[in-house]
């Protein structure tokens, strides 16, 4: 017991302030991914939809859709075009409407336009 | 006619103005001091390990006015996970309806989201198939932080943020997050 | 001299009564039923007449005090008959008259099917009450003995009523054995002090109880602690009682542990009070022991029974203990000079008494309710009766609130006078006897607590709830009795609510019998009752009730009036979302007394046998059989001995019966040739 006391007086506070202030641990959190469209082909994005295991990625016309809240941030689609595909860093995802989660990405990509 | 349906239109303006003064009220008490009690429709428990952490000294629900409750009776909100299946349909329905109003339900987990499973003869594939859900969660599993950023957002203490975030970058490789 | 005349009267009509059961037998085996069913209905009116009668003559008695002996008739053999109301009778006499005005009401609607059996039962009790009133109103040893036997063959019929069946026959038994082997000792006491007193008269022999030597007093208040400790239930000579009242018909039962076993507790307060009261401390400690270690044995056996009547036996036994209890501290606290706790201790052990008649004898007829509308005594396979038979289940409630001893009602007074006599333990200024007053005091701490856990089981389980057969959910009350319960129930509540005039009255008879002047110290106002000493605590029964109930009332009507007047949402009550409940997930009798099963598993050793049709450890093998027994301590531990004991002593004193007549003829010349030389020396 008291050496728990100490360690506790040693190491201060350990709570996060979030959501006053920023969390520094949630940079090393998985995160959804951010696409740019400039990268984006339509076979690219077949691939992407394809490989997204948790059917996240559709691709409708020159439309990529991609629901939010499907993603289950595995990182397939980042490992299968890492050129197309970033991690988007953001964690703050909840939202009010459904529709909200669902967003459209062009494809603007040179090949296959 | 005209006085009859000016007559109408204003009385429905007054309704709605009280309803949303009513909801801001409720919204104000709830900020402070909100029951939780979490339901697992049939997830594989990831999300709730989260939901566990969140009353750990590290993430400490409670230093923001949120506790867990077991009894429906006393919850203001439905912290629900996984993919609804049929088998407890009806379980989440007396859960539902033993809560007394005003309450609210968030949907969290991608399972509980309707990504991950598709509606068959095991599953509804999503929560909001069978209740009326107020605020998404995403996440596979949401950390502790996402999940507090719900709950705030959930009794109106934060603005959601992701209906302005739009997934995209630009070519540049540079410069990372989206805008 | 009222009293006795009431008695009288009463005892005539009680014999007409049976006459009338007679004669409606003899029409009923004639073939006029017609005539059978409205002698029945004839006799239980005069019975319930009698019983009247016997409650104004008892109340009289506790007025007028002890009147002088009547005597009447007798024969040289027998003896005269000697008649005299005593206080100490009267408040028997009391429960007596509740007791059968209870019983009266509620005989004629149990048995529709009314046959010749019914009026040879009828018969049967209205002579075993006339026997009872005989006990309690005996002014002479001879009367007193064979009023006594009387009655205890009488309630032997009683209990054979039923069915023959092995079981009904062996709990007959064990009552019937029990009972001879008690009044054997019971004689002995009695013939003991007639010799050293030189009289048969009960008064005279009080008078002169101090001429006797204190050993031969003190043998013979064992052996009528011993010989009445048999009829009261006092462990370990408590056994017949589990195993005669489950088997006699519900009236029987209610008349057993209402009345019967009470007598052996005016037995025990006979010899003890009025015979020989004073006496040296350790007689009233050992009273006291056995009293707190009965209560303490009867509510732990009757967490363990399902079947109602069986349980409501124990309890019997347990408040038996508790009244035995307050009786063996008075006489203790008598050896130490405090007459006023010597006297509230005594009559609180008498308000006991008329508390538990009444709400034993109404949960026992309940218990008949119960069985005749189910067909099963089985807790485990009732549930929700309360619903499908509301008057019942009110009715019912009110005796457990009662025998819970929850406040306001009847047992909660009386324990809390009992327990308030027993704090007072320090007084008796010797450290060893007030440590063992204490040690008594939270035995029947534990056992009250054991018995709020018992009722709520006893009552909960079968009357609450959801039906767990197919006829628990099918019962009815059509066409079942409820006058009597109903008057029982309300009996309780009088008691309570009326407590300071039972005060006074309880106190009438107190004075007579002990001398001691208590109403001015119990009740110095008008409704505040204080326990001997003044500089010790105090309440009142009558403001108790009156507070509960605005208590319980005001916040009602607060909410009644301040209800919302948007209309409220009506939801299903929470059960945990399961989708279909059922009710074999309820709690059953065993299950909901099993923490104290495993605690005091010293006492139940239970055995258990499990039997599977395979070994597969997955237990799909098919049905599983476990089978879970107490052990029945005293009946293989101690009674087994001396039953083979004494069959061993018979079989070796069997050769003197060979039939020969030759060796007859030997011991006749023998005997003659001993006594010519004992009357020559």
């Amino acid at each position: 017991m008291p050496q728990w006391f100490a360690r506790g007086l040693r190491r201060g506070v350990v709570t996060t302030r979030y959501p006053a202030r920023p969390e520094p641990s949630a940079a090393f959190l998985p995160t959804p991914p951010a696409f740019r469209p400039q990268r984006l082909t339509r076979e690219t994005a077949d691939t992407l939809v394809r490989i997204c295991p948790s059917r996240a990625l559709r691709r409708a016309g020159d439309t990529l859709t991609f629901d939010a809240g499907a993603c289950t941030a595995c990182g397939q689609c980042r490992a299968a075009e890492p050129e197309a595909v970033v991690t988007s860093g953001e964690f703050e995802l909840a939202a009010t409407s459904r529709s909200a989660l669902i967003k459209r990405i062009p494809l603007r990509g040179e090949v296959g336009r | 006619m005209t006085a009859d349906g000016r007559s109408a239109a204003v009385q429905a303006a007054a309704e709605k103005a009280a309803a949303e003064l009513l909801r801001q009220r409720v919204v104000s008490l709830f900020g402070r001091s909100l029951h939780i009690r979490t339901l697992d429709t049939g997830s594989c428990a990831a999300c709730e390990q989260e939901i566990r952490l969140l009353a750990a000294p590290h993430y400490d629900l409670h230093r923001l006015g949120f506790f867990f409750t077991p009894a429906p009776r006393h919850a203001d909100l439905l912290l629900v996970t996984g993919p609804m299946l049929r088998a407890f349909a009806v379980a989440a329905r007396k859960t539902y309806e033993a809560m007394p109003g005003p309450k609210l339900v968030v949907a969290t987990g991608a399972c509980a989201l309707g990504g991950v499973y598709q509606p068959d003869a095991f599953s509804f594939g999503s929560v909001d198939q069978l209740l009326p859900v107020d605020v998404w969660i995403p996440g596979c599993p949401p950390s502790p932080l996402a999940l507090l950023q719900g709950l705030m957002v959930a009794v109106d203490r934060l603005a959601s943020k992701v209906p302005d975030l739009s997934f995209r970058v630009s070519a540049d490789p540079a410069a990372g997050g989206s805008a | 001299m009222t009293a006795v005349v009431l008695f009288g009267i009463a005892a005539a009509i009680w014999a007409v009564a049976a006459a009338v059961a007679v004669l409606a037998g003899a029409a009923g085996a004639a073939g006029l039923t017609g005539m059978t069913g409205s002698g029945i209905r004839v006799c239980c009116g005069l019975s319930v007449a009698g019983g009247a009668l016997v409650l104004a003559g008892g109340v009289a008695a506790l007025l007028a005090g002890d009147s002088r002996v009547v005597s009447a008739g007798g024969s040289v053999v027998v003896g005269t008959l000697q008649l005299q109301s005593s206080s100490l009778a009267g408040v028997f006499a009391v429960l007596l008259g509740i007791v059968a005005i209870g019983i009266g009401l509620y005989l004629p609607r149990s048995r529709p099917e009314a046959g010749a059996g019914t009026a040879v039962y009828l018969c049967a009790y209205s002579l075993a009450l006339i026997a009872s009133l005989a006990v309690l109103a005996a002014g002479g040893v001879v009367t007193f003995l064979v009023a006594w036997e009387s009655m205890a063959l009488l309630c032997y019929v009683l209990i054979l009523h039923r069915p023959r069946s092995e079981q009904v026959a062996g709990g007959a038994f064990w009552f019937l054995a029990l009972s001879e082997v008690g009044f054997v000792l019971i004689v002995a006491a009695f013939v003991i002090l007639a010799a050293k007193t030189h009289s048969l008269q009960l008064d005279v022999i009080a008078a002169r109880a101090h001429l006797v030597p204190a050993d031969w007093r003190d043998t013979a208040y064992l052996l009528a602690l011993a010989g009445f400790g048999f009829k009261a239930g006092l462990v370990p000579l408590h056994v017949w009682l589990p195993a005669a009242h489950p088997v006699a018909p519900a009236d029987g039962s209610a008349f057993l542990s209402g009345l019967i076993v009470k007598l052996g507790v005016y037995g025990i307060a006979l010899f003890g009070f009025r015979l020989l009261p004073d006496g040296p401390a350790w007689r009233g400690v050992v009273t006291m022991a056995l009293g707190a270690l009965t209560a303490a044995i009867g509510i732990l056996y009757a967490l363990g029974e399902r079947d109602i009547k069986r349980f409501l036996a124990f309890s019997t036994i347990e408040n038996i203990g508790i009244i035995v209890t307050a009786f063996g501290a008075a006489m203790t606290f008598l050896a130490y000079g405090q007459r006023a706790l010597w006297a509230f201790l005594l009559l609180a052990g008498l308000y006991h008494v008329l508390n538990h008649g009444c709400y034993k004898t109404l949960l026992f007829l309940e218990a008949g309710v119960t069985e005749h509308a189910t067909g099963t005594r089985d807790m485990d396979r009732l549930g929700g009766l309360a619903r499908v038979m509301p008057r019942a289940g009110v009715i019912a409630f009110v005796g457990t609130l009662g025998i819970a001893a929850l406040p306001p009602l009847n047992g909660f007074v009386s324990e809390w006078l009992i327990f308030q006599g027993l704090f007072q333990g320090f007084r008796t200024h010797s450290p060893l006897v007030a440590i063992l007053i204490v040690v008594a005091a939270a035995t029947l701490g534990l056992t009250g607590g054991l018995a709020i856990y018992a009722f709520v089981r006893g009552y909960g389980i079968p009357y609450l709830g959801m039906p767990r057969t197919r006829r628990a959910a099918e019962a009815t009350e059509r066409g079942q009795p409820v006058a009597g319960p109903a008057l029982l129930a309300v009996a309780c509540v009088a008691l309570a609510v009326g407590a300071p005039v039972v005060l006074v009255g309880l106190s009438r008879a107190i004075r007579t019998a002990t001398g001691v002047m208590l109403r001015p110290i119990l009740l110095p106002g008008k409704l505040t009752v204080i326990p001997a000493h003044t500089n010790f605590s105090g309440f009142s029964p009558t403001y108790l009730t009156v507070f509960l109930l605005v208590v319980l009332v005001v916040p009602v009507l607060i909410y009644l009036a301040g209800r919302p007047r948007a209309g409220s949402v009506v939801v299903p009550v929470w059960d945990g979302g399961m989708i279909a409940f059922r009710p074999r997930m309820q709690y059953s009798a065993m299950t909901f007394s099993a923490p104290t099963r495993v605690t005091f598993d010293a006492l139940y050793r239970p055995s258990v046998s499990v039997e599977r049709a395979s070994d597969d450890p997955a237990g799909r093998s098919g049905p599983v059989h476990y089978e879970s027994q107490a052990t029945p301590l005293f009946e293989r531990y101690l009674y087994q001995p001396v039953v083979t004991a004494v069959e061993w002593l018979a079989d070796f004193v069997r050769p003197l019966q060979s039939g020969d007549v030759n060796l007859y003829l030997l011991y006749v010349f023998v005997a003659v040739l001993v006594a010519y030389l004992i009357v020559a020396v």
